[in-house]
């Protein structure tokens, strides 16, 4: 990997998924969509204004987040942040990876979630849920 | 001064050229001076589709190098008299012409005529940079095919890095029935992907291959469905507001209740 870093000295927070622990992060903004060949690679954070289309690459040693559908490839965690997420409204990639896990959509089934999602590793495995606010997550514990 | 508009794909064989003609046709038959122009160097098609073949003489790439004058090898169309085509050489390749002289030829052509229409050949590499490098604006062609989107997607973010900003959508040879039987991407499924407007929906139609065959752009063909998708896109371009029209065939039955005057 061209991003290699030892875990303890990891600069992503332990529980990147809450929300306060994002902010004072390298972030780089992108307030366009990712087209069918285009790529971003980030030492650290990406946010997408968006979409990621099919054929588009987003790599990042921290966290992704995209405003908008994420179809392409994406990889959260590349310099080996097993912590990393990736967020989307609407997470459709062609191809998921979380530091070096490799995931793909499941072939036959068609999951067309009308809400926020969420990848994160969870027991060492990459898991896939819905994105809930601090507010909904204290109202059903 | 005229416009240049630049007809690309990335993918082959989704219409371009068809698509050139027609636009050019139409314009032309509105009382438009217009030029177009083939950049496919060494796979030379658009004159075969206006029926123009066997007058060529000089080519894009004589007028670049300076073998000849704009004039001489600028073909004057046979039916209608706004309508003038710049033919690609077709013993050369794509290297034999730079953005740089493109872009000094469309400047050339722009005092001259009203439109300027350029065919883009198939493909990213020197072809593509060459037809897009004087272009003012830019329409992308796609067929509701996953692999024609993805390529189209392609090609309006190299047009947008190459500061062709807003390209507009022309979706060819849909197939209303099968887009209803949900075996074909439908025109909102690209939209969905692609994001950008609208110009023209074009449906499959056989009549495409006949007229193309004997050179008659079916834009001049009054009486067809085929020749009135291509004139409202005709329209659009002149920035009238065209509503699109409805792509449902007309059925056996209610095309026999029209001949006894029911509704």
């Amino acid at each position: 990997m061209a991003i290699s870093k030892g875990s303890n000295n990891s600069p992503f927070p332990k529980h990147a998924a809450d929300q306060e622990d994002l902010v004072d992060e390298n972030t780089i903004l992108v307030q366009r969509t990712l087209r069918s060949g285009q790529t971003i690679s980030y030492h650290g954070n990406v946010v997408v204004l968006g979409d990621v289309n099919p054929g588009a690459e987003i790599s990042a040693t921290g966290n992704v987040i995209v405003m908008g559908a994420l179809r392409g490839v994406v990889h959260a965690g590349a310099g080996g942040d097993e912590n990393a997420i990736v967020m989307a409204f609407k997470l459709q990639p062609t191809q998921l990876r979380i530091s070096d896990h490799i995931t793909r959509p499941p072939d036959n089934e068609a999951i067309d979630a009308d809400h926020p999602e969420m990848a994160r590793i969870k027991d060492g495995v990459v898991t896939i849920e819905a994105f809930q606010t601090p507010a909904e997550r204290q109202a059903k514990p | 001064m005229g416009e240049v508009i630049v007809i690309t794909s990335g993918k082959g064989g989704v219409g371009k050229t068809t698509t050139a003609a027609n636009l050019g046709a139409g314009l032309a038959y509105l009382g438009k001076k217009v030029a177009l122009v083939d950049t496919d160097i060494g796979l030379r098609n658009l004159d075969m589709a206006l029926g123009l073949e066997n007058r060529i003489v000089f080519d894009i790439v004589d007028v670049t190098s300076g073998n000849c004058r704009l004039r001489q090898a600028l073909i004057k169309d046979k039916r209608l008299d706004g309508l003038h085509l710049l033919p690609a050489a077709q013993t050369k390749d794509k290297t034999a012409v730079s953005p740089e002289q493109m872009q000094a030829l469309c400047d050339d052509l722009r005092k001259e005529f009203e439109y300027i229409i350029i065919d883009c050949p198939a493909g990213i590499e020197q072809g593509f940079r060459n037809a897009i490098a004087g272009a003012d604006k830019a329409i992308v062609i796609t067929t509701p095919e996953v692999s024609a989107v993805r390529d189209a997607d392609r090609i309006i973010g190299l047009l947008e890095a190459a500061e062709l900003r807003e390209p507009t959508l022309i979706i060819n040879r849909i197939r209303p029935k099968m887009v209803r039987q949900g075996d074909m991407m439908s025109i909102e499924d690209i939209i969905d992907i692609l994001a950008i407007d609208l110009l023209g929906v074009i449906p499959e139609d056989e009549m495409i291959v006949i007229t193309t065959n004997r050179g008659e752009p079916v834009v001049l063909d009054q009486g067809s469905r085929l020749g009135q998708s291509y004139r409202n896109i005709v329209r659009r371009v002149l920035g009238e507001d065209v509503p699109l029209m409805s792509l449902d065939e007309e059925g056996f039955f209610s095309k026999i209740r029209k001949m006894f005057g029911r509704k």
